[in-house]
Parts: C-alpha cells; structure tokens; sequence
C-alpha cells in the first residue's frame, strides 16, 4: 500500500468483506451496502447486548476505545500540542451520538465501526486497536483517498469520523488555546491591524 | 397597557424601525404604546458572547431536539416546513443554528408560509433581528434613489439623499458608527467613530483593487467603538472576539433596538411595552375611515385585545407589515389598509447572495496568531458596477462584504486530508485566509409579491402570508459577473484560490427584503408618500423596509433608521397640527 498508488477501494472491499465473512460468520456480511438500508448493526447480536448492558450510551467500552484511537489517528499528539485523545473527543462524539435524533447518522458509526475493523484486518491482520500507528494510518488513507466515494458505508463513515473529530478538536481547550493559540475573548484596548501584528519586544 | 386610553400611537413591531419610531415620538412628548408579537427574553444570558464552546452543553451549536433549515433543504422542500422533521421539538430558519439564538428566532411550524421558496428568518422577541443582525450600517445615495433617472428601470425615490442625509447624521451621532471616510460620490460616508484596522490579507487586497480603481474600506459597523455618553445600557467596543458568532453582543456595542432606542425611551415616561402581542389587524373608524387602533392577541394566552391610538405605525418587517396591512381588510377597504393602489406586497425585493471567493495569503502562512475576530467586522468592497459604464449584461450594482484572519473555530477543516500533516496544515495556515461573498440588488417587480393564502394559517389562526417570488435573469446575470470578479480581484491580489462559488442561495438568505408597500408621489403606483404615510389613510404609517422603491446594493438598516426618524418628526409636526 503506497500512498503514491491509491488501492481501488471498491475493488478491494470485496475481497476484505468476503474474507471478513469466512471469519466472523456469513450473517455479518453487509453487502450490497446502500444509503437508505437501515443498519445491520443494530440487528447484529454483538450490537444488541451491548445495548442492553449499558442503555444510557451510545458507544459500548471496546467501540468507544476504537473511536479514541481513530480521532486520535484523524488529529494525532505532535510537539507542538496534545491530540484528540487528549482532548477527551471520543467523549464529545458519544455525547453527540448519544443525543442524536437521526438514525441514519447513528447506523453510519455502528456499521463505519464494525467496517473500519473488517479493513484493518484485512490489510493487517489484526483490528484497528492493535494495529501500529503506520498501520492505521494506511486503513485511513484507503478512505481518506477514496472520500468522493460517499455510496459507500466506510466512506461516509470516515467522513462523519472527520467531521465529528474537527468539531470536536477545535472547540475543545486543547484545541482552541494550546493548538490554535487563539487570542481572542478577552478585552483588548485597541483593535489590531496589519502595522501592529509585527512582534514589538514587550 | 390601558385599554381605556386612546395613545397619542401605536407601534407595532420593536426592531430597528419600531424602536427608532418609539425613540422619536416619545422625544416629542408622544404617548406611544409599542406591541411586540414575541417575548422579551434575556438577552445577555441568550447571547453569552465570552462563553467558551467548551464550557456550552452542545458546544455552541443547536440543542439535538431542534433543527435549523440547511441550504440543501431550502431547495429540496417548499414551504411550510410542516412534516419530515417529525423528531425535531422546534425547527428553525437557517440563522438559527447555534445555542445562541434558538430563542430568538421563530419556531418555523408555529410561523408557517406558502408558495414559492424563501428562506424567511423572523426574529419575534424584543428587538426583534437587531438582536443578531451582521452590523453592515451602509448609506445610500442619490445613485439609488434617483436610480431610474439614471438606467431606466423601476421608479424614482420620492426623496434625493439631501433630504435623508440629516437624519444618516441623526442616527450615526444616537447610535455610533465605526468607518473610515472614502468620498465616494454612491456610498457616502457617516460621522464615523474609531475606526477598525484592516489586517494584512486585506491590505493586500486593498492595494491590489487600488490599481483596478476599485475600493476596500474597512467593515462600516453600527457598534460604538468609543462609547455614547447619552446611553447607560451600551458599552464601547471591547474588541473581543467570537464577533463572527451569528448571536448579537451581549455588551451592546453592536447596536440593538432594546438597547439603543427602547430603554432610553421607556426612561422618558412616554412609552408603553406590551410584549407578547400578536397583532392582527388595525382597525378603522368607518366614519371618518382613517385608523383607530389595533386588534391583537395575546400569544400566550390567545385572548384578543383592541386597543385604540390616534396614529398607527406598522413597523413589523417588510413581509409582515405587509401582511397586516393585507388582513386589515374592511368594508371601506375590501383590499386590505392602504392598498388602493394593489400594490402592498408588490415590489418585493430585496439581496441576492451567494456568489463568493475564499483564498489565501502564503506570506501569511505560519505567523503567529492574532486578535482578528476582536473587530465588529472585516471589509466591505464598495459597488463598482454601472456607475460610470453601463454593464452590457446587467443593470445596477452589487458589493463584497468579506473578512480574514483567526477566528475561535478555524478556517480550512474542510481540506482534504487527516492526521499529523493535516492538523498542523490548519494550524499554519489559520491565519492566511481571506474571503467575500457577494450582496446584489435584485431589481423591484410588480410580479414578485406575497399575499394572503387562503387556507394555510398560523399558531394564532391568523392567515399566512404566500409567495409569489422569485430571482430574475438581471440577477443571475449579474451573479455570474460576481463570481468572475470575485476571482479576478483576488488574483488580482495574488492570493491563492482556495475556492469560487457561483451558486446562488436561496431567496431570501440576505434577509434584506424590502419595498412591499413602496413610497411615491403618485396614489395609483406605490402606497406611501415620501414620509412613510398612507396615501389612503392619513394617520396610518408603515416606517420599515417595506417602504423601499428599490433595495439598492448597501445593507438596509441604517436607511431604515434614518427614514423613519425623518417620517417620525413630520408625524409629530402634523399631529400638532392637527392634520392626522
């Protein structure tokens, strides 16, 4: 996988969703992927009991760690500030999808969830958790390179994924105050313009 | 409120003309009764202005049980807006997307309409839309009152800027003005206090459209950037920041009709506030056939009043003075008030949008963050079309509102991409973006118009208003001249494009609508005559945007101030006088 030749994804998905079958039972198959088909996830067993067990959240504690690697992945730690981990954005996205109205969104992240998993077995043999950073960057970029692709459940899961983590990134402190270092709420004496953004020695 | 006193009038309606309305006539000693159809809330607690997105229970945006109208649904579903969002506690228009203003905008099912699309935002609270309006505080001039006598089209103003242009002093000096003087023959210049300053993207700018003969000022905001000694409930300009939040100031810099000309009005003991107050039509004296008062409903309580005044104002909004005006019908007058002409709800017009440029400023790409958003706004790229030449495609003139810099949520998420490159992309680069959007007079026809539909009615059985309107080919015409400049100019500039978009929005996105019951000298063509008076019905005056003969490129609400001050000064000479 070089970023340099992206895989023909709707190609590919084939293969990783047949694979994915043999694996985790033909009953898991979520083929052929349409918008408007209501969600196989909620039907899923797996899906199910996890509701049962804890009714108040949307995520249950496996999936809401996969959407804290993912954000983190999607807007990572560097020098310069901490990541969505950090900024709690796995938390904000339970929330929103916790007190969603619409189903279509909630089914797009339980079938995206289950899908992003199935790819990175697929490409690595392993699931998202496990696999290495440069490993879940690859299964990201399979979607991020394909992102026109929206007919397709894991495409238009990564781009609420994307959304969804911005949203959260950049209204949270981490992401207003250490990343952006946004200077503004606060009382200023004089407006600044173009003549004063030069750095004056204080 | 005293149902057994006859007021000296009656303003309906409490946004930027009702108040102005309130404010003048109480100066002259009036004894005025405003109705205000919606609440007044709590307007600080609303606003909240320094409240951080991460200390907000949704992060700023719109609580999950209600939704705002996206652009999309704007053009997919026609009104009402009735079924399909079951889910949703309260639906709103598209303005009411934050946590901000949820209140301050009307619940859409409770305020249906029908007929052609349009994106109609209506704000029923104190205040009304100058609780959260953009601050665009242009002037017109005699390029557009005397519009006709220059290409043609439409009809005259009954007025020229000279007789306006004391009362644009009037409303700077009460109300306070941000700008820099620009001698501009079509966009005069107001008494300006402390000016913004343009940051380096629009310098840029600027000097690039300096060689095009074309001009950028900064933002010419109706906010006191040096404070009004005459006013205890305003504060100057803090330059704060977050000004971008669509959702008011809650310090009151930026002018708001409560703050700016109700409360000071209320303090001279000559005006009384009945909020909650739906009125549905003005009554009439079937002897004497002028005006005696208003009927309207409690919103709450659905119980019906009458109250009585020797004048009434309508200063409900353009649309909806109209439709006042159209159920006030009587045996003298089967048409509705002050409609012998047919022409109340005609004229419609109002902005198009829609058209808009974003690029990028790579010498900026990387600096250190600045207080951008700490000004009442960036630009405005004043009209540069049909002054001098004549377009060959289209008549009259559009403007560039835009802006740039940091903002609390930063530009450019919408790139392509994730991870490390991705996050430190929009980091670099926050600083360096520049955009406008483009605003673009849609010319006055008899043939856009609303009237009454005859079955459709709202939460308080009073019959909605339907639309026949819709843009015309001098608009989109002069849409595609928008986006080509638009690109021209920032090339010009030798930024990077980032994005051009030639799609128009929906009618009525400016929220500028106007001329529903325009002004003229002649009884058989417009309703009013040049002091916003009934020609039909002499103690009856519509003091709004309805009044507008053309809408003209420059924002409305200075002119709409402006105008009714001047109306209201000749309505308190003439009541003395004993002539309404």
């Amino acid at each position: 996988m070089s970023t340099n030749d992206p895989v023909n994804l709707k190609q590919d998905r084939r293969q990783w969703l047949k694979a994915s079958a043999t694996v985790l039972g033909a009953s898991l198959l979520p083929l052929p992927a349409v918008p408007a088909e209501p969600s196989q996830a909620e039907t899923a067993p797996l899906a199910r009991s996890a509701e049962t067990q804890s009714a108040a959240r949307f995520f249950t504690s496996s999936q809401h760690a996969l959407v804290e690697e993912l954000s983190e992945s999607m807007i990572p730690a560097d020098s310069h500030s901490g990541g969505a981990k950090a900024a709690k954005v796995a938390d904000y996205i339970e929330q929103v999808l916790r007190q969603s109205l619409d189903d279509n969104q909630k089914s797009v992240w339980r079938e995206g969830l289950r899908l992003i998993d199935l790819m990175s077995q697929h490409y690595h043999g392993k699931s998202f958790v496990n696999a290495s950073s440069e490993e879940r960057i690859a299964v990201l970029t399979v979607l991020s390179d394909n992102d026109h692709m929206t007919d397709l459940p894991e495409v238009r899961f990564f781009r609420e994924l994307k959304h969804l983590t911005v949203r959260g990134y950049y209204t949270s402190q981490i992401g207003i105050h250490d990343e952006l270092e946004y200077q503004g709420n606060r009382v200023l004496t004089e407006y600044v313009g173009c003549d004063d953004a030069a750095p004056k020695p204080s | 409120m005293d149902l057994n006193k006859t007021y000296d009038a009656i303003v309906v309606g409490s946004g930027a003309a009702g108040g102005m309305a309130a404010h003048v006539l109480t100066g002259h000693g009036l004894q005025v009764l405003m109705l205000e159809a919606g609440k007044k809330l709590p307007i600080e607690q609303e606003l909240r202005s320094m409240q951080w997105p991460y200390d907000n229970p949704y992060r700023g945006e719109l609580p999950p049980d209600r939704h705002s109208l996206s652009f999309n649904e704007y053009t997919i579903r026609r009104p009402p807006y009735g079924p399909g969002w079951e889910k949703s506690k309260h639906l709103h228009s598209y303005i009411g997307d934050t946590d901000y203003v949820k209140n301050i905008v009307v619940d859409e099912r409770e305020n249906p309409f029908t007929g052609t699309n349009y994106a109609w935002v209506r704000a029923r609270c104190l205040g009304g839309k100058t609780n959260i309006w953009g601050r665009l505080a242009l002037r017109l001039s005699d390029y557009d009152f005397k519009a006709k006598s220059r290409d043609g089209y439409g009809e005259d103003w009954p007025i020229h800027y000279s007789d306006i242009a004391p009362y644009y002093d009037k409303v700077d000096l009460y109300l306070g003005i941000t700008g820099v003087k620009e001698n501009l023959p079509y966009l005069p210049d107001s008494i300006f206090q402390r000016p913004t300053k343009l940051n380096c993207a629009e310098v840029t700018l600027k000097q690039g459209l300096q060689k095009m003969g074309r001009v950028l000022t900064q933002y010419r905001a109706g906010v006191t950037s040096d404070g009004l000694k005459h006013n205890q409930y305003r504060s100057r300009c803090l330059g704060r920041g977050a000004c971008e939040r669509k959702g008011g100031c809650d310090i009151h810099a930026a002018f708001d009709s409560p703050t700016g000309l109700i409360y000071p009005a209320m303090d001279t003991g000559n005006l009384t506030l009945r909020t909650n107050a739906v009125v549905r039509e003005v009554t009439v004296d079937s002897q004497t056939g002028k005006a005696s008062g208003v009927h309207f409903i409690d919103s709450q309580t659905m119980k019906d009043y009458t109250v009585r005044a020797k004048v009434v104002i309508v200063a409900a909004s353009t649309l909806e003075s109209a439709r006042l005006l159209l159920l006030s019908k009587s045996r003298l007058y089967p048409h509705g008030l002050g409609n012998s002409s047919g022409h109340v709800g005609h004229n419609f017009c109002e902005h198009i949008m829609g058209p808009s440029v974003a690029g990028q400023a790579k010498d900026l790409v990387g600096k250190a963050p600045t207080l951008d958003d700490g000004r009442p706004g960036g630009f405005y790229l004043t009209r540069f079309r049909n002054l001098a030449e004549k377009h060959p495609k289209f008549i009259r003139g559009y403007g560039f509102e835009g802006g740039s810099g940091h903002t609390m949520f930063p530009r450019g998420t919408d790139s392509h991409g994730f991870g490390a490159s991705f996050k430190e992309e929009v980091r670099k680069n926050q600083g360096s973006y520049i955009g406008m959007g483009a605003f673009g007079e849609v010319l006055a026809r008899y043939e856009n118009y609303v009237d009454l539909d005859p079955v459709v009615k709202d939460k308080w059985g009073i019959p909605a208003l339907r639309f026949h309107y819709q843009f015309g080919d001098n608009e989109h015409r002069m849409a595609e001249d928008m986006k080509e400049t638009a690109q021209e100019m920032f090339e010009a500039a030798g930024f990077k494009i980032v994005h051009v978009s030639g799609r128009v929005l929906t009618e009525g996105w400016s929220i500028h609508e106007l001329g529903t019951a325009r002004m003229g000298s002649d009884p058989k063509t417009s309703v009013l005559n040049q002091f916003q008076q009934s020609h039909d019905v002499k103690n009856l005056f519509v003091v709004d945007g309805s009044a507008f003969v053309n809408a003209s490129c420059q924002n409305p609400t200075w002119t709409i101030m402006s105008l009714c001050w001047r109306s209201c000064d000749y309505l308190a000479d003439e009541l003395r006088k004993g002539n309404l």
